[in-house]
């Protein structure tokens, strides 16, 4: 139901909504035939994303993921019933921060889009198209856009409050949230990252921060209170533990973290971070991948390739990138949005806590590489370090059409990671949450051919020299 | 104006090319929040990058990519060919996402000399401007240790008494092009601009002084509509002579490299390095900035007014985030107030781009024709091809 009262169900978080409320009603335990029968049922498109959701590898795991995400849509339509402020926040943007206000929840955008691309038969394409049809640019990004485009509809549930956190880091991202704010009358609330990773412009952040934090208060009419936020931050803090736990174990070979557990992770991170809903996602990531560890179960006979994903993935097709790449034993080891590499918060008094916040904010995933003073620098560093540390043996580059950032330095990238770790880099093309630009068939027959001819020769040179 | 049509043309004018020769220094800069004041007082020339609608930039994608905005990769591919060989320096912003992307290929491939990052704040807070007024100081000391000059505040408020003096003079000029008859057309504008940012300033103000002259008793006919042309980087005063040929006679503008780079600045007073800080950020009008739209569409629907417009051409290169949605939301405004609007995205440079271009400008001046009327102005110098 949005603002005005209308509730209309054509919008994305409704019509996702309704086949999450269907989806929580799995029961546990579920058998192979009994998925296969339930797969019939359904619409071709939800079909395949539930199918490689409910694969027999790890479908208790996707049943977790699913009640984590199904609690975060109805807690936002609740809070929307008992008056408390909805804030649409975009990913970069620590959740936990909103988590803090006992009268506002947040919802992030690029999940809602990958939600309903994944989720809703045509995907997301509708709101996309209809955005398009107002005159936003086809080349604006589809993580935000796609969500966008169904609030901008305006018969979907509209947030109280937009969060934009992209000044500064992404272009794309903060003209499509500044736009929403505009054209649906929906109040903005800015929080500008400095192009200026060093003291002066971490102090410009920090006030930055402060400022936009009186703000919210003054927005959701709410005072932030020190026990709350000891509460929502200690947890945030427990789910940080578990986060360096999954990490390291991704270090073992073969890989025993599945390769959709990357976007699991950050599904965690954006959503229900500071919440016992997030840690226990977490903790189920941990679990399952340390059974997977001590059992020595791997779903192909070897692992050919242990691939950083140099960016972010694919997610119009789970099956066909996820599920896809483990069954030829190519590991997604991780990407730049699940290594968000969450900071602990000293949670000792109310400064300590917006401070650990703003560096949170400052080193957000994406924030900290492209809206450093230099965009390839940091993204060069943490990505080499990222490789030797995880024993990767190649790289790919997603290629997101959108992200200009990206494509204007990934050939200094590319060649600075080859120089440094001696590790390929494949660089792929297409849009992450649109199949039409790029099938699923031509990523798996490029990621395929880069495996077979780059990958595997590179790893038997390596092996004869050794 | 010939001369003054066909300089601009040119990446480097004879009078540049002379202030070279002399051993004079020049510093590129490509951003409107770059404030000249400071390059000035040093005695150095600070040079407005540019492409001039160059199409070729095979070069320039063996560092940036195709979904890259075409003015980045032919400035890119400028440097690379080496005709921006003359920079003695450059100074980088953050402008948008692919301006960043140009400084760095540009600075990892040629070494440009002297290399300056100007971190250019998105919002105007108290504390935004305390930051960028300390950015300008860097600035001014990073000029003054490479280039081995002092620039005292002397200097530099001098600087500023004639820099003020000179946006003074631009907008007596340019408010002749917005009368009734109007004294020039949207591409001598451009030009004019453009020779604003590459001329040494005895040069550009010697310019001035005689354009002036030559304005007042010139008029301007024989146009169907009478046009503003808003949108993102366009250095290219080719492109505003098709809009021109066609009948859309460009009166008024807000573009990057048009009025938007002085038309607001203030008389900038007092203690200099903070007042050219408050200045330039308070009056940044690109999309670049945020919780700022109303400032940026007053400014267009003054233009508008004072200029008695027909309709709004809003362009940007494809690819331009900050354009690309900026235009929509002031098309919707625009058209809102009764204003008609063609919202034109555009390959930069392409000449292969042109026939649609024409077409749209065409079909465009068809629309409104009826509401403006075809105008006939009594013409002492028309526009021949008009």
């Amino acid at each position: 139901m949005n603002k005005r009262g209308r509730d209309t169900g054509d919008g994305l978080f409704r019509r996702a909504e309704e086949l999450i409320e269907v989806a929580l009603q799995l029961p546990r335990g579920m058998s192979d035939q009994e998925v296969e029968g339930l797969l019939h049922l359904l619409p071709r498109d939800t079909s395949r994303s539930m199918r490689a959701l409910l694969s027999s590898r790890f479908r208790e795991v996707s049943l977790d993921f699913i009640a984590m995400i199904g609690g975060w849509i109805r807690e936002a339509r609740r809070a929307r019933e008992e008056g408390r402020k909805v804030v649409l926040v975009p990913f970069n943007f620590p959740p936990e921060i909103i988590y803090l206000f006992r009268n506002a929840v947040p919802l992030t955008s690029e999940v809602l889009t990958t939600l309903g691309v994944s989720m809703l038969e045509g995907q997301g394409e509708r709101y996309w198209d209809y955005a398009m049809g107002l005159g936003i640019p086809d080349f604006l990004c589809s993580s935000s856009t796609i969500e966008l485009g169904s609030v901008l509809t305006g018969r979907d549930f509209e947030p109280d409050i937009i969060v934009q956190s992209a000044p500064g880091a992404c272009d794309a991202n903060s003209k499509i949230h500044e736009f929403v704010s505009l054209h649906m009358g929906i109040p903005q609330v800015i929080l500008e990252k400095p192009t200026d990773s060093g003291p002066r412009g971490k102090e410009l952040h920090r006030r930055y921060f402060l400022g936009f934090i009186r703000r919210l208060e003054e927005m959701i009419g709410e005072e932030l209170k020190e026990e709350r936020m000891r509460e929502v931050l200690e947890e945030a803090n427990r789910a940080a533990e578990l986060y360096y736990e999954l990490y390291d174990l991704r270090k073992f070979s073969p890989c025993p973290v599945p390769n959709i557990f990357s976007l699991f992770t950050y599904g965690a991170r954006f959503t229900r971070w500071g919440r016992p809903e997030g840690t226990r996602m977490m903790q189920s990531l941990v679990d399952h991948s340390k059974r997977r560890l001590e059992t020595g179960e791997y779903p192909a006979p070897e692992e050919v390739a242990r691939c950083m994903w140099l960016y972010i993935g694919y997610y119009f097709d789970f099956l066909g990138f996820f599920n896809w790449m483990e069954e030829r034993g190519i590991t997604y080891l991780n990407d730049i949005l699940s290594l968000c590499q969450p900071r602990f918060v000293d949670t000792s008094s109310r400064e300590s806590m917006l401070e650990g916040l703003a560096e949170s904010c400052f080193e957000y995933p994406m924030t900290r590489q492209m809206g450093a003073s230099s965009m390839s620098l940091a993204w060069i560093e943490d990505m080499c370090g990222f490789i030797r540390d995880l024993r990767a043996d190649c790289a790919i580059y997603s290629g997101h059409h959108a992200c200009k950032q990206t494509w204007s330095i990934i050939n200094q990238v590319r060649q600075e990671i080859l120089k440094r770790t001696g590790v390929p880099v494949l660089c792929l093309q297409g849009d992450s949450w649109i199949r039409r630009m790029t099938p699923t068939s031509v990523l798996q027959e490029e990621i395929e051919s880069f495996v077979e001819n780059v990958v595997r020769r590179r790893r038997r040179r390596i092996g004869s020299s050794a | 104006m010939d001369e003054v049509l066909s300089t601009a043309r040119e990446l480097i004018p004879s009078r540049l090319r002379e202030w070279k020769e002399s051993g004079g220094h020049v510093v590129g800069f490509t951003c409107v929040a770059t404030p000249r004041e400071l390059f000035d007082a040093a005695g150095i020339l600070p040079y407005r990058v540019r492409a001039l609608g160059k199409p070729e930039r095979d070069r320039a994608d063996a560092h940036l990519s195709r979904f890259n905005c075409g003015f980045c990769r032919a400035c890119l591919q400028l440097a690379l060919e080496g005709a921006y060989d003359f920079l003695d320096g450059l100074v980088e912003t953050n402008g948008c996402d692919h301006l960043r992307g140009m400084f760095e290929n540009w600075q990892e491939a040629v070494n440009p000399g002297f290399f300056h990052y100007l971190k250019v704040p998105h919002l105007v807070t108290e504390e935004s401007l305390e930051f960028f007024a300390e950015e300008l100081e860097l600035l001014r000391e990073s000029l003054s240790n490479h280039f081995q000059v002092e620039i005292g505040d002397a200097a530099l408020s001098e600087a500023v008494k004639s820099a003020n003096s000179r946006r003074e003079r631009m907008r007596r000029l340019f408010s002749l092009r917005e009368r009734e008859n109007p004294a020039l057309t949207g591409q001598e504008a451009l030009a004019v601009l453009l020779l604003e940012s590459s001329l040494p300033p005895a040069a550009f103000d010697d310019l001035l002084e005689n354009l002036l002259q030559e304005a007042e008793g010139r008029e301007i006919g024989g146009y169907r509509a009478r046009l503003l042309l808003a949108g993102s980087a366009t250095d290219e005063p080719d492109l505003v002579r098709e809009v021109e040929d066609l009948g859309g006679l460009v009166v008024t503008d807000a573009l990057c490299y048009g009025t938007r780079a002085f038309w607001k600045l203030p008389e900038v007073e007092g203690e200099p390095v903070h007042a050219l800080a408050e200045a330039y950020l308070r009056h940044l009008l690109c999309p670049r900035m945020f919780d700022d739209y109303p400032s940026r569409l007053q400014f267009i629907l003054q233009a508008a007014e004072r200029a008695r417009v027909d309709g709004a051409v809003l362009v940007y290169n494809k690819f331009c985030d900050l354009h690309g949605v900026e235009n929509v939301r002031l098309r919707l405004d625009l058209e809102e107030r009764g204003i008609p609007v063609l919202v034109l995205e555009k390959e930069y440079g392409s000449t292969a781009d042109l026939g649609r271009i024409r077409t749209r400008i065409q079909a465009f001046l068809e629309r409104i024709g009826g509401r403006g009327g075809f105008r006939k102005h009594a013409s002492s110098a028309g526009l021949g091809n008009l």
